[in-house]
């Protein structure tokens, strides 16, 4: 009798922990799936932003960022995030498992976890890439932008996160930086890179009136912007889940293994959205910049999604709401033709969103024994190596391109439209002369930028 | 050929090849090198792209 139920103990025992096991997979497989959705989103964002003439090879160029980012991931990204925590010296024994030919890196019946967290990753590095693509339409070459992709998708964001968005990270642990909703790691790496990048390869021609008067070129098709831009609102909640420990026996925990709730990001993520896209209407009354609004409230209180007070995550929001549009002018009369506002929406509110968590989340302790809390001047820190993080790599490799000429494409094909030279098909056949689209696409209008 | 497997009892790695570093080694250097060729590819289809629109540019671009 005895041994019966000693048996049927194990027994319930197993059955518990591969439901755990199983539990987790199915939480990460729908996290990946709905994230997605923000690459659905991206494709037709940037289709929408550009002109006409341009329209199919925006969205080549964004359908090869996330082909191009999953295989190079594979091969050494989540091997750096596994091993480079400590800095510039990697961990081998803890970056084995991230080396693409352990056994953990593919089907493998005593591990339900790697390749689900792997393929969460690698939409995390896909979507840091696609951020700096919206940036750069209508003039980068693709074999350029594929390489940068690669290495922003691939290289930087996951250096950036085994540093700031891992438990052992030395960010982490030294700073006490904290960042669950991937402000920094991604956004602000992200937005800083594209800067970098826009420095060297310039406007698009006709941006600028000849007194440098900046003229707004209108997408053509702002519906479908808008559209994409709610698609990637949509990813935006399987991506922060994403951001998620499920433990299955016990309470969630964040990256960095602080106890939390999925509550506390439903809060908190909606508060935000609201408040960013309040903010950019009480600013703009433009729909542009009220869906972007909403990316910046949700990247403006993604750090302390965890523990921030909703009405407090509305707040910080809508102030990321409001500077995201004012930080876009000022670029635009600095000469940056930033073309979807990736640098103010993902780089401005990134650093407040870091900044800010400092400010109003300082005291909360952090995990491991010496770990530094929550502190302002450790956010403040974390921001600025995040800004570097971006930046430096995406102004300098963005200079050796544009020396060696492959960085932006010929004057006559940008003029022509890229869709004609590269792919030699328009988006809309029925309603343009193949051959001569700059006939009939959307005007430039020269008007002077909003402020 | 490719199962590193031969019963499911107690099998924990068990991709194609599992068993065979050499042979999972050849598979991820080809698609290492079919991602680098793809690149250099993409460059060379620009640049030929790019030719041809000088044969082709309308004199109203000039």
């Amino acid at each position: 009798m005895e041994a019966e139920l000693a048996t049927e103990v194990a027994n319930l025992k197993a059955a518990v922990e591969m439901s755990t096991a199983v539990n987790l997979e199915v939480f990460y497989w729908w996290c990946t799936t709905v994230m997605v959705l923000i690459h659905a989103g991206f494709l037709a964002y940037e289709m929408g932003a550009s002109r006409m003439k341009h329209t199919l090879v925006a969205g080549v160029k964004n359908i090869l960022a996330l082909a191009f980012v999953i295989p190079t991931f594979f091969f050494f990204g989540w091997w750096i995030y596994l091993a480079m925590y400590n800095g510039l010296v990697p961990d081998f024994a803890a970056g084995a498992a991230g080396r693409p030919w352990d056994m953990a890196m593919g089907p493998n019946l005593a591990d339900n976890a790697s390749g689900v967290f792997w393929a969460a990753f690698v939409l995390f590095a896909a979507t840091t890439a696609s951020i700096m693509s919206g940036a750069v339409i209508e003039r980068i070459r693709v074999s350029s932008f594929i390489i940068l992709a690669v290495i922003l998708g691939s290289g930087l964001w996951i250096l950036a996160a085994s540093w700031g968005w891992h438990p052992d990270g030395w960010m982490t642990q030294k700073l006490g930086y904290h960042d669950v909703g991937c402000a920094g790691v991604i956004h602000i790496v992200a937005g800083f890179f594209a800067l970098g990048v826009l420095i060297n390869l310039g406007p698009r021609i006709g941006k600028y009136a000849p007194d440098g008067t900046p003229v707004t070129i209108r997408p053509h098709n702002l519906p479908m912007v808008l559209i994409g831009l709610m698609l990637i609102i949509v990813g935006f909640f399987g991506f922060l889940a994403g951001c998620a420990i499920y433990n299955g026996s016990g309470q969630w925990v964040n990256i960095y293994n602080q106890p939390m709730t999925l509550s506390a990001y439903a809060f908190n993520t909606l508060m935000g959205l609201s408040g960013g896209i309040i903010g950019a209407y009480l600013i703009t009354r433009d729909p542009f910049w009220m869906m972007s609004g909403a990316l910046c409230g949700i990247i403006s209180s993604a750090a302390g999604l965890d523990v921030y007070y909703p009405p407090l995550a509305f707040m910080i929001s809508f102030i990321g709401g409001v500077i995201a549009p004012i930080c876009a002018n000022y670029l635009e009369k600095k000469g940056i033709d930033d073309a979807v506002g990736a640098v103010p929406v993902h780089g401005v509110c990134g650093v407040w969103g870091i900044i800010a968590c400092g400010v109003f989340a300082s005291g909360y302790p952090n995990m491991g024994e010496g770990a530094a809390d929550v502190n302002l001047l450790g956010q403040t820190a974390g921001a600025f190596i995040m800004v570097a993080l971006g930046l430096i790599p995406g102004y300098l490799i963005s200079l050796v391109m544009k020396k060696v000429g492959m960085l932006r494409v010929p004057e006559e094909a940008e003029l022509r439209g890229l869709d004609d030279v590269e792919v030699q098909w328009p988006a809309y056949p029925e309603s343009s002369v193949h051959g001569v689209s700059d006939a009939v696409d959307g005007q430039v209008t020269p008007e002077p930028a909003t402020s | 050929m490719g199962s590193p497997i031969e019963s499911w009892d107690g099998a924990e790695a068990y991709f194609t090849f599992a068993h065979s570093s050499g042979m999972t080694g050849l598979f991820l250097a080809a698609s290492v090198a079919i991602v680098a060729a793809v690149v250099v590819v993409t460059i060379k289809h620009e640049n030929k792209s790019f030719a041809r629109l000088n044969d082709k540019v309308p004199e109203s671009l000039d």
